[in-house]
């Protein structure tokens, strides 16, 4: 990407002000080996609903009428395959039809495209749907040219959460171990829906703090149940949870590995030391104490259990 | 004072993972996050290695670690699905034990992405 991205896109996304070294360290400004003049060598188009910091930075921005990004991703589809589009659709995304055809036309000339989409897409109406048909739209500009999307990650290890759970299970999240396999389906397994429906009776949460972010009902339903919290500070889930463990800093007081958002693992180097212990130590104590008990499972099938 | 350099430290904070950051740091605290953008500068200067918290609370109230981990161990093993959730802001061998953990449990394992 750095050494051959002539096409940068970057969708329902602010990085100037959520991502700030992402121009300048990784997509946008850096000499790469097919583009030696970096930034000049590049184009950028910027994808959003309303103007942020993050246009100045842009060549082409796009702006889209709020919730029709799955409209737009459509209906570029159907230009990149040389289809009929219906005016009145094009009308109700905000641009015209001539910034959607020159959008593809350059598309189909870049060497290497590449489209980062940010929370603006994935997080908005449509959800799984817009991550789906820009990914969709991503694969099939590949009959004409290089391209890719990859999503703006915004904690710090999200990623690494993804690979882990592939690497382990199979699946990326959302995963089921109740019939002693792993199972995936979101919307069934994924936690606002397990929470919200009730289903839940316990539950640990490290590195996250659900109960400043999730909707009411899925807060409510984990201050009834037996919350645990992991967490270096005392956060909004910690004062609803029963049990609150401190734990030292990922990457400040506590080693291990992180992975960058292009799932690139990285040595994590802390500076400090912490008086706490890390997540993985607190981890692997409680499971030690759940090992003991009775297995809930009469016969313990065949599963990924080996691997560790 | 002494001060400990840390180069091509990695930061945490955001999804770019950023590992060139050079940090300064004495006993206590990060004192200098050098070439980190605004928000891994905050991210490294404002945790320290001070005690500010409890090591752990039961129920709100100050508790020992090793009595808050046997709770934990109680609570997750009588439950019926007990959820393992977030996994964001830890390293991957704390997500590691996290997916053998709910494994064992026979719960459900869920990270942000999912949100």
């Amino acid at each position: 990407m750095r050494n051959r991205a002539d096409l940068v896109i970057y969708w329902g996304g602010n990085p100037a002000e959520c991502h700030p070294r992402h121009f300048t360290k990784y997509a946008l400004m850096p000499k790469g080996k097919h583009l030696p003049r970096g930034r000049k060598d590049r184009t950028m188009v910027l994808v959003d609903i309303r103007e942020t910091k993050s246009v100045k930075a842009a060549d082409i921005f796009l702006q889209i009428r709020p919730g029709r990004d799955f409209e737009v991703l459509t209906i570029l589809r159907a230009i990149v395959k040389g289809q009929y589009v219906n005016p009145a659709m094009v009308a109700e995304t905000g641009l015209t039809i001539e910034q959607l055809r020159d959008l593809v036309d350059r598309m189909k000339r870049a060497r290497f495209g590449v489209m980062f989409f940010g929370m603006g897409l994935s997080m908005t109406r449509g959800k799984h749907m817009n991550s789906s048909a820009i990914l969709t739209l991503a694969a099939e500009l590949n009959a004409y040219t290089k391209f890719v999307a990859m999503p703006m990650r915004g904690h710090g290890n999200v990623t690494g959460a993804d690979v882990i759970m592939r690497w382990t299970t199979g699946y990326p999240f959302g995963i089921s171990f109740d019939r002693g396999y792993p199972r995936f389906n979101p919307g069934e397994f994924s936690t606002v829906d397990l929470l919200v429906r009730g289903d839940t009776d316990a539950a640990l949460i490290l590195g996250a703090d659900p109960g400043a972010t999730m909707p009411q009902p899925a807060i409510d339903h984990l201050a009834r149940i037996p919350t645990i919290v992991l967490d270096p500070k005392v956060t909004h889930t910690s004062r609803l949870a029963r049990v609150h463990i401190t734990t030292a800093v990922t990457g400040i007081s506590a080693p291990g590995t992180g992975y960058r958002m292009d799932e690139v693992p990285l040595p994590l180097r802390p500076a400090l030391k912490s008086p706490y212990p890390t997540d993985e130590e607190v981890v692997r104590r409680i499971h030690e104490l759940v090992r003991v008990k009775p297995d809930w499972l009469v016969h313990q099938p065949r599963t990924t259990q080996q691997v560790f | 004072m002494n001060l400990t350099v840390v180069k091509n430290a990695t930061c945490t904070f955001c999804g770019c993972v950023c590992d060139d950051i050079e940090l300064h740091a004495n006993s206590e605290r990060i004192v200098e996050a050098k070439a980190a953008c605004i928000l891994g500068k905050s991210w490294f200067l404002n945790h320290t290695a001070e005690r500010a918290y409890p090591s752990a609370l039961i129920d709100g109230r100050e508790a020992e670690l090793d009595d808050a981990i046997a709770v934990a161990a109680e609570y997750l093993d009588k439950a019926h699905l007990p959820l393992v959730y977030g996994l964001s802001n830890v390293t991957c061998e704390a997500q590691r034990e996290a997916v053998s953990l709910a494994e064992r449990l026979g719960g459900v394992v869920d990270s942000h992405t999912s949100l």
